[in-house]
């Protein structure tokens, strides 16, 4: 699915992840934990296609070089990024806005646009599946939602676009339990053998519920120690100066 | 290019049956405008709109008589059900009242009868009262609420072509009455054109007036309002102005809040292109106290347009317990585009709530980044950005087919057909 190779990426002339190696197989879930400044959210937005950073390295997904393709490309080959702070845009509207995208990736992969009403069936089934309120959807795009709506409504954006290979940057910070369960059973339920996930987290917790294949520490742009979920119990204990 | 723009007092004469009295007053306003002409931007009203530059790059001439277009088909909308009032190049040519009680409602051709009021500052306004002989006089008698919206159509045929119109509207609502109209622009000119208009609106107790501004298409209108509104003890304005689709327009709006617990909103929500130049200018008056205002306009400027806002709050000294707000916001796509905006607070009673606030910046990358990482490409993340924006503004049309309407406009003007 994924294969990342010597992967540097810098941003205003500061190195941030320096010579990075990971192999994500379908059906796999990848974890990585790492301190505040390691590189976690870089990596992430290196691989959702965000502008602004010198790369070197390679990254191939589906066997194709991503490195040259734009955002919205990347969007509509299945690669889908649960943001860590959701971006508020007001006065569009969340439903137009889920439409939109929805119909620009259903082209992409040569499927059928839907009309509103079958889409808002999805919807209805989507909402009911993770019980999240559909109301937030008749809302602004992320204006004035909790922390917790806002990302519930990454995880119900995840299950409407149903992407091939999802990376989830510290989706968990700050959610409570109930929350925690909602994102987690959202992931859970979209695991099948054709999915790949990479969850970027700084704790445990949320692996006690996602149940990683392997578990990566990430420290100084680089992968310093990689496990299985082993790895986060240990970290979780000693945390991460020990690990070298 | 017109260097020197001047009126002959024969243009005067050309007008059918007027008083001595009525003939002095006009002279007397076309003299104040001949010995300045259009205003330039040494003058503090019009520094950011100079019209005397505008008009001498535009026109090589300015023909203040028309000739007549006859058997001219209207084509109405029929989104919703409404009363109607049609304007032909200014003049009141029919009307219709279907949807309400006739005998609640006089329309008729605006005659004025006011000879002492000579305006000190507006050059535009003097020409208006010199030459304007066309213009509808509307009243809403008390105790009366339009049961439809009133749409006004101001029509503009395709004759014009390097011509000044300049027409004088006044609408009076009753005490406890309610009406909501539509000003829409249909503009069959290809050519280029002037249109001044000058407008009174007065609200008697406990009136509700609501009233959306909007143009049919793009066009190359010149267009020029002074707009005078009285508003009485507990009457309530709201006015929804879409500027956009002219190549020059400037809105003059003066509010008089006279009366006690009365309320004015005003909101404005434009996007210019190429070269359109577009002025709203306010000034509310709080006299009394406890009385609201509320103003937000929205602008988005491409490529070498041009947006104005100078809005003025004055309140005066007795006028305790006024609630006056202002926001002004701008976005700019492009980097040639300009926006100036110039708040202004006069106050001078102690118990006031005022405040404003004036933003402009271009659009926001994270968002853009945003939408981009759901499928959308570029042009698609900015155009909903774009629509995002103004929709603040249309969203808060109640009226769900108006607001529709009102959408499907603005699409139209921003990305064409």
């Amino acid at each position: 699915m994924l294969e990342i190779k010597n992967l540097k990426a810098s941003i205003n002339n500061r190195d941030i992840i320096k010579g990075l190696d990971i192999t994500i197989k379908p059906g796999e879930l990848h974890a990585i934990m790492g301190p505040n400044g390691s590189g976690k959210s870089t990596l992430a937005n290196v691989l959702s296609g965000k502008n602004g950073y010198e790369i070197s390295g390679a990254i191939q997904f589906k066997g194709k070089n991503l490195i040259e393709i734009p955002v919205d490309e990347r969007a509509q080959k299945g690669i889908f990024l649960a943001f860590q702070y959701p971006t508020e845009i007001p006065g569009v509207n969340t439903n137009n806005f889920l439409k939109t995208s929805l119909n620009k990736v259903r082209k992409a992969r040569g499927e059928k646009e839907l009309d509103t009403l079958t889409f808002l069936k999805i919807v209805k089934e989507k909402t009911a599946e993770l019980g999240i309120d559909e109301k937030i959807l008749s809302r602004q795009l992320n204006v004035g939602f909790s922390g917790g709506e806002k990302k519930k409504n990454e995880i119900l954006q995840m299950k409407i676009l149903d992407p091939s290979f999802t990376i989830l940057d510290e989706t968990d910070s700050g959610l409570d339990i109930d929350a925690l369960k909602t994102i987690a059973n959202g992931v859970n339920s979209s695991r099948d053998k054709m999915k790949s996930f990479l969850v970027i987290t700084h704790y445990q917790r949320l692996l006690d519920y996602i149940k990683p294949d392997f578990v990566h520490v990430l420290s100084d742009g680089k992968i310093v120690k990689s496990g299985g979920m082993e790895l986060a119990e240990e970290l979780e204990k000693t945390g991460y100066k020990k690990i070298k | 290019m017109i260097t020197n723009f001047k009126v002959n007092s024969d243009e005067i004469d050309k007008i059918k049956k007027i008083s001595k009295q009525e003939k002095e007053f006009r002279i007397k306003n076309l003299n104040l405008f001949n010995k300045n002409g259009f205003p330039n931007n040494k003058i503090e009203d019009w520094k950011f709109s100079d019209l005397r530059n505008i008009v001498s790059k535009n026109f090589k001439k300015l023909d203040v008589q028309i000739t007549n277009s006859k058997n001219i088909n209207t084509t109405l909308i029929k989104d919703f059900d409404h009363n109607s009032l049609i304007l032909i190049n200014g003049n009141l040519s029919s009307s219709n009242f279907d949807f309400e009680e006739k005998n609640k409602i006089k329309i008729k051709n605006f005659h004025n009868d006011n000879f002492s009021d000579i305006n000190k500052y507006n050059p535009l306004i003097h020409l208006n009262h010199a030459l304007s002989d066309t213009g509808y006089y509307l009243e809403i008698a008390d105790n009366y609420k339009f049961k439809k919206t009133l749409i006004i159509y101001n029509i503009f045929t395709k004759e014009l072509n390097e011509n000044i119109l300049n027409s004088r509207n006044k609408i009076q609502i009753g005490n406890n009455s309610e009406l909501h109209t539509i000003d829409f622009v249909v503009n069959e000119s290809k050519n280029k054109f002037m249109n001044n208009v000058y407008e009174n609106v007065i609200l008697k107790e406990n009136a509700i007036y609501k009233n959306i501004c909007i143009q049919n298409e793009k066009s190359d209108g010149f267009f020029h309002k002074f707009s005078k509104n009285t508003l009485s003890s507990k009457s309530k304005y709201s006015s929804f102005i879409f500027p956009s689709g002219l190549k020059f327009n400037k809105l003059d709006l003066e509010f008089n809040l006279e009366g006690e617990r009365s309320e004015c909103n005003l909101q404005a929500a434009s996007s210019l292109n190429k070269n359109d130049h577009q002025e709203i200018k306010t000034r509310i008056n709080h006299l009394v106290p406890n009385c609201k205002s509320y103003q937000r306009v929205k602008n988005v400027l491409n490529s070498d347009s041009k947006g104005v806002y100078q809005g003025k709050i004055f309140v005066k000294d007795i006028a305790q317990k006024t609630d006056a707000y202002q926001l002004s916001k701008a976005l700019l796509l492009n980097d040639n585009s300009e926006f100036n905006s110039k708040p202004e607070l006069e106050i001078y009673a102690d118990d006031v709530k005022c405040s404003h606030g004036s933003t402009s910046g271009s659009i926001d990358e994270t968002s853009i980044y945003y939408l981009m990482s759901r499928g959308l490409n570029r042009e698609e993340s900015v155009r909903l950005l774009v629509s995002g924006f103004l929709n603040e503004i249309i969203e808060m049309i109640k009226s769900n087919s108006i607001r529709k309407f009102v959408q499907k406009k603005i699409e139209e003007q921003i990305y064409g057909n």
